[in-house]
């Protein structure tokens, strides 16, 4: 089996690509540093919307909402309940999934457009409550300065534990886009009808793959919570949805590590394009446009075509 | 610190919903036409809150450059005009080569339309805010049992039905309404029988980016003119148009009147969450009926 | 004269061998994170600018310690996220010696709290939120503008003399509209107990319609209105009161009515007779110093400015002169210098509240009006509430903040 001999050399890449990041903190500014941490949860947050967009052709159009809710769970739980403080860290992501769950029920039963717009309006629902419930949210104003566990908030405690649970959380999401499971989700992407008739659940595995896709969405609020100790509804508004979605996009949606890629450039790209001027909306807009002219596959969905046409591998084992 | 309205009288309620109406005028132009575009070329398209902004700006503008009495009304006609301009170029250079890709491929490509518009409009325009006087024929209110009823309101819901007229005549009546319904039913056969789809998707584009101008040039006199007017009527836009039933002309004025009367009705209820129920409507309408109330005509 | 050419020439190396090292000293690096896209970019366009001209005259002077001011923006887009690491990138990569900003209240909360932890002073420019020298105040944040509970207060006083008893309250349904119906409610009981509350209307943020609720208070046959709507809202809602009459039937009032940034907009269109408060008007205190001022934002930007501009102009000058004070840039003493600190301004001497941190404002009330050589609506019988009169006491800050 070839595949043994691209497992080692996988190996070697991820001990390296590991290493690196595990050192980073060694020679980096400190600025760098948490902007990697910014990048990493971001990208488990584009990667997680990326299982059921891009893997699973569902319309995800709010994926911003179980984001905040993973978010404002832990900083509620931290603030507000004399719980312990790990407690929360579990919690909020499977409170996350439950409400991916929640409104996975409602949705699965429409599809594509329809899906993601009462998506949408569930969302929103969820942002209003959260808005607009002073006592208990903070409503507009957020919460701000939460406190965090010791060994998280001493000098680059948030990114090693930014690192770890992007990685282990990336690791898990890759073994599903993998397993049985996933390999039938894609199917239903490609071909609903026909998975249908063949006797698969079709929405029992959307709903499911929603449900998984809130869970680490919820994981990435945590982390958020972890580098900025701070939450307000901003979080779960529509439009950082739409952002979300452009980082799959920009990435290449049709592979796995293509989000996490579109997520680094759009955070570098806001961030030191920020710095000149201030329409990088203006250049982000054009190069978005650019490229769904010229690279609908995305970045890494561009080099792939372009070195898997070279090695003669074939399209569907996309990394 | 919250109260609810105590004391509503039945000629009060009466002038709540005539002004409620009107409201619910500039949402249907709006949604028409951005139901038109989805509902026939498929297109999802974000950048119609842009093209509204857009209208409204021109207005200004124009209203300003022309200026005196005629101002307003050389706007009213020109700014939708502009907009249709705008759109026509878009069409033809850009989104004509995209109509088989997917939805949400087509989604984005109009989010990164918003993107450069909102910018373009803060680099024309400026951020200081800008408003529109209305004309003087329609300054001042009418009194109905007491209360004042702005005269410029009563314009709106003469507009609102006039819109959805001319609409219905254009895609039920009109040669290119009958193709433009019979191709977004199935391309290749009108294609196939010598029709150019192409243009009529361009007309069909043209027309729906002219009612966002045209909401924009309606509203400009009652509201202030800034940049983010394209982010507050969109969402909204896209609910109604869900919520009707996609494509369909009454569908945007169904929606668009359960959207205003939902907004009254939800802060005499619950002040608090006012802003919660029309996502509550939708998401009720749509539970029962998931393609919305009326039926899809296209 | 050869002598006092000689001399001239000794003055000159002289000047020039104390100004070299000076000039080459690092600069005062101060970062502005605030929004500068949307609607709010009205305001913090003149804050920005106003900041500006102050700090080109004071770096013309030869700066602060003999270093130059020198200041970066970045803008937030209204989004605290993305103002979250906006300030972060000043205070880690740019190493700002200190930030100001901004005008959302939970952008400044956000950052206020991320200055606490990076002992870095944050001069707060525009957000109106008392949370943020009140209940959230620490050591590292100061404000620079009046807050809901300052323009509350203001407005109780001015509302107080008035022989009003049946009040209705209406407003934008979010933070900042209840916090200043509350601040105006609260201090008017205790000032006129046998006020009444007839009852209250909200509508929700992004309203555009103002008319039926407009109506809706007409009916309810109040003697005045409380207005607490904000920002882009206060143009379509005045335009909504003079198409109803509203002003002309009950009189209202409003906080930031009379502004520039409202009434401008509006032209001849906006009402009269509506109270309103400001910190600010270009024509407004008559004094040599405003006009001075007036003159130069004219000259150098080629607009009157709006109430951010006197936000700005301030925050330069306590900047300058606590940098003076302290005389070493040391943020610690920085601090220590800033707190009492008082410094002259177009509105006259401002000083800020060693307690809270809170730069003591004076509050104008006046009414809108048409006014002769003016194109817009300006506020005249003008009012002056004194900074005292206007802040929430020391025991009320010590409460909110659970002491």
């Amino acid at each position: 089996m070839p595949d043994q001999k691209i497992d080692v050399q996988k190996i070697f890449w991820v001990m390296g690509i590991g290493l690196l990041f595990l050192l980073l903190p060694r020679f980096l500014p400190r600025f760098y540093v948490y902007l990697t941490a910014l990048i990493l949860l971001t990208g488990l947050l584009a990667t997680s919307l990326n299982l059921v967009l891009g893997f699973g052709g569902m319309y995800q159009f709010h994926h911003a909402v179980f984001y905040g809710v993973g978010a404002y769970s832990l900083a509620l739980m931290l603030t507000k309940s004399g719980l312990p403080v790990w407690t929360g860290f579990i919690a909020a992501p499977l409170i996350s999934a439950i409400v991916g769950y929640i409104i996975g029920l409602i949705c699965v039963r429409l599809s594509k457009l329809y899906f993601g717009m009462l998506q949408i309006s569930l969302g929103s629902l969820v942002w209003a409550i959260v808005f607009r419930w002073y006592s208990f949210t903070g409503g507009d104003d957020g919460i701000h300065g939460i406190p965090l566990p010791k060994i998280l908030s001493v000098s680059h405690g948030a990114y090693y534990f930014t690192l770890i649970i992007t990685a282990i959380s990336l690791y898990l999401m890759f073994r599903i886009v993998h397993s049985p499971f996933g390999r039938t989700f894609q199917a239903i992407r490609d071909n609903p009808e026909r998975c249908e008739a063949i006797g698969i659940h079709v929405r029992r595995h959307q709903l499911a793959g929603e449900v998984i896709a809130g869970f680490f969405a919820g994981i990435a609020g945590t982390l958020f919570v972890t580098v900025e100790a701070s939450v307000f509804p901003d979080l779960m508004f529509w439009t950082l949805s739409l952002e979300i979605l452009i980082m799959c996009l920009l990435g290449g949606w049709f592979t796995f590590f293509g989000p996490m890629l579109g997520a680094a450039i759009m955070v570098i790209l806001r961030t030191f394009v920020g710095i000149y001027t201030e329409y990088w909306t203006l250049i982000l807009g054009i190069v978005l446009m650019l490229l769904i002219f010229f690279m609908p596959d995305g970045v890494l969905g561009m080099i792939q075509k372009a070195g898997g046409r070279g090695d003669g591998v074939k399209g569907n084992h996309r990394l | 610190m919250h109260g609810f309205i105590s004391q509503i009288s039945l000629p009060s309620l009466l002038q709540q919903i005539l002004v409620g109406l009107s409201r619910t005028t500039i949402l249907f132009i709006v949604a028409s036409g951005l139901s038109l575009v989805l509902g026939v070329l498929r297109i999802p398209n974000l950048a119609h809150g842009s093209f509204y902004m857009i209208g409204a700006f021109l207005t200004y503008s124009v209203a300003a450059a022309v200026g005196g009495k005629a101002g307003f009304w050389v706007a009213m006609v020109a700014a939708p005009i502009g907009v249709a301009l705008i759109s026509l170029v878009m069409e033809r250079g850009l989104f004509c080569h995209l109509y088989d890709r997917e939805h949400l491929m087509l989604l984005l490509f109009t989010f990164s339309f918003t993107l450069v518009f909102g910018d373009l409009v803060k680099i024309i325009w400026g951020s200081d805010f800008r408003s529109v006087s209305i004309p003087p024929v329609f300054q001042g209110s009418l009194s109905i049992f007491g209360l004042p009823l702005p005269r410029y309101n009563l314009f709106l819901l003469v507009i609102g039905p006039l819109v959805a007229l001319g609409l219905w005549i254009l895609t039920q009546k009109t040669k290119i309404g009958k193709i433009a319904r019979a191709a977004a039913v199935d391309r290749e056969m009108v294609g196939a029988v010598g029709i150019n789809v192409s243009l009529v998707f361009s007309a069909v584009f043209v027309i729906g980016c002219f009612l966002a101008g045209l909401g924009g040039a309606l509203v400009a006199p009652t509201q202030n003119i800034t940049q983010g007017m394209d982010h507050s009527i969109i969402m909204e836009a896209f609910l109604i148009v869900i919520v009707g039933g996609l494509g369909n002309i009454w569908g945007a004025l169904l929606g668009a009147l359960i959207f205003g009367l939902t907004d009254a009705v939800g802060i005499l209820l619950w002040p608090q969450f006012a802003i919660v129920f029309p996502y509550a409507v939708v998401v009720t309408i749509l539970m029962f009926r998931p393609r919305g109330l009326l039926k899809s005509t296209w | 004269m050869k002598r006092a050419f000689g001399m001239f020439v000794c003055e000159m190396v002289f000047i020039v061998l104390m100004v070299a090292p000076l000039v080459a000293a690092d600069p005062i690096k101060v970062g502005i994170v605030d929004c500068y896209t949307g609607p709010p970019s009205t305001y913090t366009n003149d804050v920005r600018d106003a900041f500006q001209l102050a700090v080109d005259k004071i770096n013309a002077k030869g700066g602060v310690l003999g270093r130059k001011i020198e200041f970066t923006t970045r803008d937030s887009k209204f989004k605290v996220d993305l103002g979250l690491s906006a300030a972060k990138e000043l205070i880690m990569r740019e190493k700002v010696n200190l930030l100001m900003g901004t005008i959302n209240s939970a952008e400044a909360l956000a950052i206020s709290d991320l200055c606490k932890t990076e002992k870095i002073p944050l001069l707060v420019t525009f957000s109106k939120s008392d949370a943020i020298t009140g209940e959230k105040g620490h050591r590292y944040v100061f404000s620079m503008n009046e807050n809901t509970s300052m323009a509350g207060k203001a407005a109780a006083v001015a509302l107080s003399k008035k022989p009003y008893t049946k009040y209705w309250i209406g407003g934008d349904d979010y933070e900042y509209g209840h916090a200043i119906a509350d601040g105006v409610w609260q201090n008017l009981k205790k000032l006129k107990p046998d006020v009444e509350l007839l009852g209250q209307t909200w509508w929700k943020v992004g309203e555009s319609d103002f008319t039926p609720f407009i109506t809706a208070m007409i009916s309810a046959k109040p003697d005045a209105v409380i207005i607490a709507t904000g920002g882009k809202n206060c143009v379509p809602f005045l335009k909504a009161a003079e198409t109803t009459g509203f002003n002309k039937r009950v009189p209202f009032y409003m906080h930031t009515a009379t502004e520039l940034s409202t009434l401008q907009p509006l032209g001849m269109d906006a009402p009269e007779g509506v109270l309103g408060t400001s910190n600010y008007f270009f024509y407004y205190p008559d004094s040599p110093e405003n006009k001075e001022f007036v003159k130069e934002f004219q000259q150098a930007f080629g607009r009157p400015p709006k109430v951010g501009a006197l936000y700005g102009y301030i925050t330069a000058a306590f900047i300058a002169k606590a940098y003076e004070k302290a005389g070493t840039i040391d943020t610690e003493k920085f601090i220590d210098a800033l707190e009492g600190m008082t410094v002259d301004s177009p509105v006259g001497k401002l000083t800020i509240r060693p307690y809270d941190h809170q730069v003591m404002l004076p509050m104008f009330m006046g009414v809108t009006q048409k006014s002769p050589g003016y194109d817009f609506l300006i506020a005249s019988d003008i009012i002056t509430i004194s900074g005292e009169d206007v802040m929430p006491t020391i025991e009320e800050i010590k409460k909110s903040r659970g002491q």
